[in-house]
C-alpha cells in the first residue's frame, strides 16, 4: 500500500505507509561544501554580502546564487567565493580596532585655520 | 584570533560547557546595550541550545509548510495564482534555506538537521500537520497561517543573535507578498460566486483551530524562562502575538461577511482583550506529539525527497570537499 | 498578414509546449534533490508559464479566446503540444534531461524569431531573451556536472534517460502543415531547420557531458503532438490542472 494523498503528486510518488527500514544515515557534506554570496544592485555600488549557500564548485553555486539571492531584487551581478577561503577578523577582536582617540591629526576636523586667519587679519590691517 | 575560518570554524553544542561567569557577564552586557551576537562570539550553552532548536525548528517549518500548500500547485486555477503560488512554496524553500544557513553558524550541520527532522527528533510547526482539503485551504493558510508567522518573525528579527536577524529580514520582505497573496485569494473567494464564499467559509472553519494553536500555548502553561527574554531569544510571549494576531486579522475576517467557528470569539471592550474558546489544547498536544492527520505523511514525503535526490547529491560531492561553517 | 492559420498553428505548438513543460516542472516544486536546486527549478516553471501566457496573449489579439480559457478550457484533442512534454516527470535524470533537450531547441527558435516579420512573436523573443538563456545555462551545466563530472551511476542515469528521451524530443519537429506558409513570409525559417541546428548545438554540450546521442537512424521521432494526437499522459493531467478552474469556468479564481 502506498500513500493515498490529497497531493497528486506524492500520490504518483507511490511512497510506502509504512518504511519497512530506517532511512540510511545522511553523510557528512550530503550538502556539499559553503559559498558566500556578494550581490551587486547596480553598476558602481559596492558589492554587498546577501548570505551564503551549498554547492558543489563555482559554477553551479553561481546558479544557485542568481536564485535564492538574485531572484527577487534587481541585481547585475554576484560574486561567489568559498567560504573556505574568506580570512577574517573575528568580531571577538573588534577592539584591535579600537585606537587611541588622539589621532585627530588625519581628520577633516582636526585642521581649523579660522582662528589664525582672523589674528593675522587683525594684526596688519592698517586703520583708515 | 584572525585568520583562515578553519581557524575560528563555529563551535558545536558543547553540553558539558561550563559557563565562565565574567564572559556570561560580558554577554549579558552586550545584549543589554542593544549589541548584536555574532557566531564567533563566547556563547553561554544554553543561548547555543535554544537558538539551534528554534532556528532549526523554523527552518523545518518552512520546507513542510510548502506541502500543503503544494498540494495544490498542480491544480492552481488559471495562469496568474499558478504562477503566484510556485512562487509563493519556493520561496518558502528559500526561506528553509537561509535558516539552516543561520542554523548552522551555530554548529550543526544541515544535515543533521535534515536527519532530525526526519527521524522525528526535532519538530516543525505544527499547523502543518493538518491537510489543505480544497484550493480555499491554500487560500487560508497564506493568509492566515504566513500572517501568523510574520507576527513572529518580525518580533524575532529584532532579537539577540546577528545572523537569524539577517535572514529574518530577508524572509519578512517576501512574507509581505505571501500575506497579499493569500488576502487577495481569500477575497476573490469571499466575494466570487456562492460556491467559492461556501468553499472559503468551510476551510476557515477548517483551519481556524490551527490557527489559534499557531503562537503556542497560552502564557500560564508555556514555559519559557526570563532568561531568554533577557537573552533575546524569546522576543514576544505566545499570548501577545495571538492578540496581535487577532487583533489585526478577525475585524477583515468579519469585514469579508465571513464567520469564525468560536461564538465566544470577541474583543472585550472594557480590557481591549481578545476573548475566546478554549482552542482544544489536548489536540494541540496529541497533534504535536505525532498524531496529526498528516504528520506521518509530511514526514514520509520529506524522507522520499532526500533518499530520491541522493543520487543527484552523490554526484556533486567530492573527496576533497571539506565541511565549513557559512560565515553569517 | 493574411494566412492567420498558420500563424496561429505556429504560436498554439509553442504555447502549449512551454505550458505543459512549466506544469510537468512545478512538479518539482517542494520536493527537489536540493534545496538551492529547488529554487532554481521552480524559477524556471514560473518563466515557462509566462512564456505560454505571453504567447496565448498573442493568440488572443489575433481573435482567439482570453488566456486562461485556452490554457485551462480546452480538451486534450485540441493542445497542439509535442508529446515529449507530457511525460510524467521521472527522476531527476529524466527531468533534467528533457529540459535541455527542450531549452535548447526553445533557444534556437527564439533566436530565429528574433528576425521573425511577425512584429509581436519577434517583440516577444527579444523579451524572453534572458530567461531562455539562463535557463540554458543551467541546463549545460547540469548536464555536464552529472555526465562527465559525476558519478558512474549519474552518468549511466543521465545516457539512459537521453536514450529515452532523445526520440521524444525529435517530436519538437514534426513538421506543420505550414512550413512553406511561414518560411515564404519571413515568419519563421521552419522546423527542419531549426532540428539541424538543434542536433548540431546539443551535440557539443552532450560531449562536455560524455553523454553519446543515439544515432538518428535508430529511433522514431514521437510525432503526433502537433495534430493533436497525444500519449496517455495528457488528459490525466489537463485533469488535474483544470480540477479547480472547472468547478466554475466564468468565475475570477
Ligand atoms: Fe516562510
Ligand atoms: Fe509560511
Ligand atoms: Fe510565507
Amino acid at each position: 500500500m502506498t500513500i493515498q494523498s490529497l497531493d497528486p503528486r506524492v500520490t504518483r510518488a507511490a511512497i510506502p505507509q509504512e518504511n519497512e527500514t530506517e532511512m540510511a544515515p545522511i553523510p557528512p557534506l550530503d550538502q556539499l561544501e559553503s559559498y558566500e554570496v556578494f550581490h551587486l544592485e547596480t553598476r558602481g555600488d559596492h558589492p554587498v554580502h546577501v548570505g551564503s549557500l551549498h554547492a558543489p564548485n563555482p559554477e553551479i553555486a553561481l546558479l544557485w546564487a542568481k536564485e535564492q539571492y538574485g531572484r527577487r531584487s534587481r541585481t547585475v551581478s554576484i560574486w561567489v567565493v568559498r567560504t573556505e577561503d574568506i580570512s577574517v577578523i573575528s568580531v571577538e577582536d573588534a577592539d584591535i580596532f579600537a585606537t587611541t582617540p588622539e589621532k585627530d591629526y588625519r581628520e577633516a576636523k582636526g585642521y581649523r585655520v579660522g582662528g589664525k586667519i582672523t589674528a593675522y587679519k587683525r594684526q596688519n590691517t592698517t586703520e583708515p | 584570533m584572525y585568520g583562515n575560518l578553519s581557524v575560528i570554524d563555529a563551535q558545536p553544542l558543547d553540553p558539558n560547557q561550563v559557563d565562565d561567569p565574567e564572559l556570561l557577564a560580558e554577554f549579558e552586557a552586550r545584549i543589554a546595550r542593544g549589541e548584536k551576537i555574532e557566531p564567533h562570539d563566547w556563547m553561554p550553552r544554553e543561548y547555543r541550545r535554544q537558538l539551534i532548536r528554534m532556528i532549526e525548528q523554523h527552518a523545518h517549518s518552512e520546507i513542510i509548510g510548502a506541502l500543503p500548500e503544494g498540494t495544490w500547485i498542480t491544480r492552481a486555477p488559471g495562469f496568474r495564482r499558478k504562477m503566484a503560488l510556485i512562487a509563493k512554496v519556493q520561496d518558502e524553500i528559500g526561506h528553509g534555506q537561509l535558516l539552516y544557513s543561520a542554523a548552522e553558524t551555530l554548529g550543526k550541520s544541515r544535515e543533521d538537521m535534515i536527519a532530525d527532522l526526519i527521524s522525528g527528533k526535532s519538530k516543525y510547526s505544527n499547523v502543518f500537520n493538518y491537510p489543505a482539503e480544497t484550493w480555499a485551504d491554500t487560500a487560508v493558510i497564506a493568509w492566515l497561517i504566513d500572517a501568523g508567522a510574520i507576527i513572529n518573525q518580525v518580533a524575532n528579527s529584532k532579537g539577540s543573535y546577528g545572523p537569524y536577524c539577517r535572514a529574518l529580514e530577508r524572509i519578512c520582505q517576501e512574507e509581505s507578498f505571501h500575506l497579499k497573496y493569500g488576502y487577495d485569494n481569500v477575497v476573490t473567494l469571499a466575494t466570487g460566486t456562492p460556491k467559492q464564499r461556501e468553499m472559503v467559509q468551510e476551510a476557515l472553519n477548517r483551519w481556524w483551530k490551527p490557527i489559534m494553536h499557531f503562537h503556542g500555548p497560552p502564557d500560564t502553561v508555556s514555559v519559557h524562562t526570563e532568561k531568554l527574554t533577557r537573552w533575546k531569544v524569546k522576543m514576544a510571549s505566545n499570548d501577545e502575538m495571538r492578540q496581535e494576531f487577532l487583533n489585526a486579522y478577525v475585524p477583515k475576517i468579519w469585514d469579508l461577511g465571513l464567520t469564525v467557528p468560536d461564538p465566544n470569539l470577541r474583543k472585550n471592550p472594557e480590557t481591549g482583550v481578545w476573548e475566546f474558546s478554549d482552542p482544544d489544547w489536548a489536540e494541540f498536544k496529541r497533534v504535536i506529539n505525532g498524531d496529526g492527520p498528516c504528520n506521518r505523511e509530511r514526514l514520509a514525503v520529506r524522507r522520499m525527497a532526500e533518499e530520491q535526490g541522493r543520487w543527484v547529491r552523490e554526484a556533486l560531492r567530492k573527496p576533497d570537499m571539506k565541511y565549513v561553517t557559512p560565515l553569517s | 498578414m493574411n494566412d492567420t492559420a498558420a500563424l496561429r498553428d505556429l504560436l498554439l505548438r509553442m504555447a502549449d509546449d512551454e505550458l505543459i513543460i512549466a506544469h510537468r516542472n512545478s512538479e518539482w516544486t517542494g520536493l527537489g534533490p536540493i534545496m538551492e536546486e529547488d529554487i532554481a527549478f521552480s524559477s524556471i516553471a514560473q518563466d515557462k508559464l509566462g512564456h505560454s501566457l505571453g504567447l496565448y496573449r498573442i493568440l488572443e489579439s489575433l481573435g482567439g479566446a482570453e488566456p486562461d480559457a485556452v490554457a485551462f478550457g480546452r480538451s486534450e484533442g485540441e493542445f497542439r503540444c509535442c508529446q515529449l512534454v507530457e511525460y510524467p516527470i521521472g527522476g531527476y535524470d529524466f527531468s533534467l534531461m528533457r529540459h535541455f533537450l527542450h531549452d535548447t531547441a526553445e533557444l534556437l527558435r527564439y533566436e530565429m524569431l528574433e528576425r521573425s516579420s511577425f512584429e509581436p512573436l519577434a517583440r516577444l523573443a527579444t523579451k524572453i531573451k534572458g530567461e531562455i538563456k539562463y535557463h540554458l545555462f543551467h541546463a549545460n551545466t547540469w548536464i555536464a556536472q552529472l555526465g562527465a563530472r559525476g558519478s558512474e551511476e549519474s552518468h549511466a542515469r543521465m545516457q539512459s534517460a537521453l536514450n529515452e528521451v532523445f526520440p521524444l524530443a525529435l517530436g519538437i519537429f514534426e513538421p506543420s502543415d505550414y512550413e512553406t506558409e511561414l518560411a515564404a513570409e519571413g515568419i519563421f525559417p521552419g522546423e527542419a531547420a531549426l532540428r539541424g541546428k538543434w542536433l548540431e548545438t546539443i551535440a557539443v554540450t552532450l560531449e562536455k557531458g560524455t553523454l553519446i546521442l543515439p544515432s538518428l537512424d535508430a529511433v522514431t521521432p514521437a510525432y503526433g503532438g502537433r495534430k493533436g494526437y497525444h500519449t496517455e499522459h495528457l488528459k490525466p493531467l489537463l485533469d488535474e490542472m483544470t480540477e479547480v478552474f472547472r468547478i466554475d469556468p466564468s468565475a475570477e479564481w
